[in-house]
């Protein structure tokens, strides 16, 4: 059951963030999933969208100027 | 001596009913489905038993699937119940299982509440041990359905042995029965006795 797929997640300031990335990204069709922020990571709101790393430069590009970002890290 | 239940054209989840009160009489049995989900059902409820199953795949959709109860079962410890204290058969006080009610966690804001039971339903997979039986009731059944954004935790979940049960008369009301993603369609009857038999029982 483990996927040895590697992601990358989005952090954010706050939740309200996020939701606006999920649907920005959603709008523009991008796959990622919404995910509690994992244990390892600090983060003031505590869930991230995670996203293969595939998607990075579009998921930048979309968001740009749109939604403040705090971090883009690997998982 | 093996027992065999022909379960073909029984909904989910009769056949596992069925398997499961054939192995508590501790011999060997054979069930005959003509469905996947109860076959992968089967299946599952034969490892968490720690009993050897093999699956043989005949023409037309058709599983038997035998499931070895009697050579294992002098292995298993005696488990005398104290049957003053457990009112319920399924009752198992190490059991976890998990009802969701809603699409939503928790009430207030119904945006946040969907961030919510996201996070909640992910998070699922990181317990250990996972819980036993994930139950879906009301608006909770449309997490379930095929385009729902927590199928893969739901799917990861079924894989690791957690059974998923789904309200049939809630999916029916919103006509999604047919777009189930995970688990299988479930009755009153055992909703109502996996809660009672539950050792602890989690709702978000």
């Amino acid at each position: 059951m483990t996927k040895a797929e590697t992601y990358d997640v989005i952090l954010f300031a706050s939740v309200s963030y996020a939701l606006r990335a999920e649907k920005i990204l959603k709008d523009v069709g991008i796959s990622f999933k919404l995910i509690p922020v994992p244990r390892h990571i600090s983060s003031d709101c505590g869930v991230c969208l995670r996203f293969s790393p595939a998607y990075r430069k579009q998921i930048e590009e979309a968001l740009s100027g749109k939604v403040d970002i705090s971090e883009i890290r690997s998982l | 001596m093996s027992k065999v239940i022909d379960a073909k054209g029984l909904a989910c989840p009769e056949p596992v009913i069925l398997t499961k009160k054939a192995l508590e009489q501790k011999e060997d049995v054979t069930v005959i489905v003509d469905d996947e989900i109860a076959a992968g059902n089967i299946k599952r409820l034969g490892a968490k038993l720690g009993l050897a199953v093999s699956i043989e795949k005949k023409e037309g959709g058709i599983s038997h699937i035998h499931i070895s109860g009697a050579a294992e079962a002098e292995k298993q410890p005696v488990v005398e119940k104290d049957t003053d204290a457990l009112p319920y058969e399924s009752y198992n006080a190490a059991s976890l299982v998990v009802a969701i009610s809603s699409d939503r966690m928790g009430r207030g804001n119904d945006e946040l509440g969907y961030v919510l039971i996201r996070s909640f339903v992910h998070t699922l997979l990181t317990l250990n041990p996972l819980p036993d039986t994930i139950i879906f009731y009301n608006t909770g059944v449309k997490l379930a359905g095929r385009d729902s954004e927590v199928i893969d935790d739901l799917k990861q979940l079924e894989e690791a042995g957690t059974s998923i049960l789904v309200c049939g008369t809630c999916t029916n009301y919103f006509g999604i029965s047919d777009a189930l993603g995970a688990g299988c369609i479930s009755n009153m009857y055992d909703i109502a006795n996996t809660m009672a038999g539950a050792g602890r029982l989690i709702t978000p």
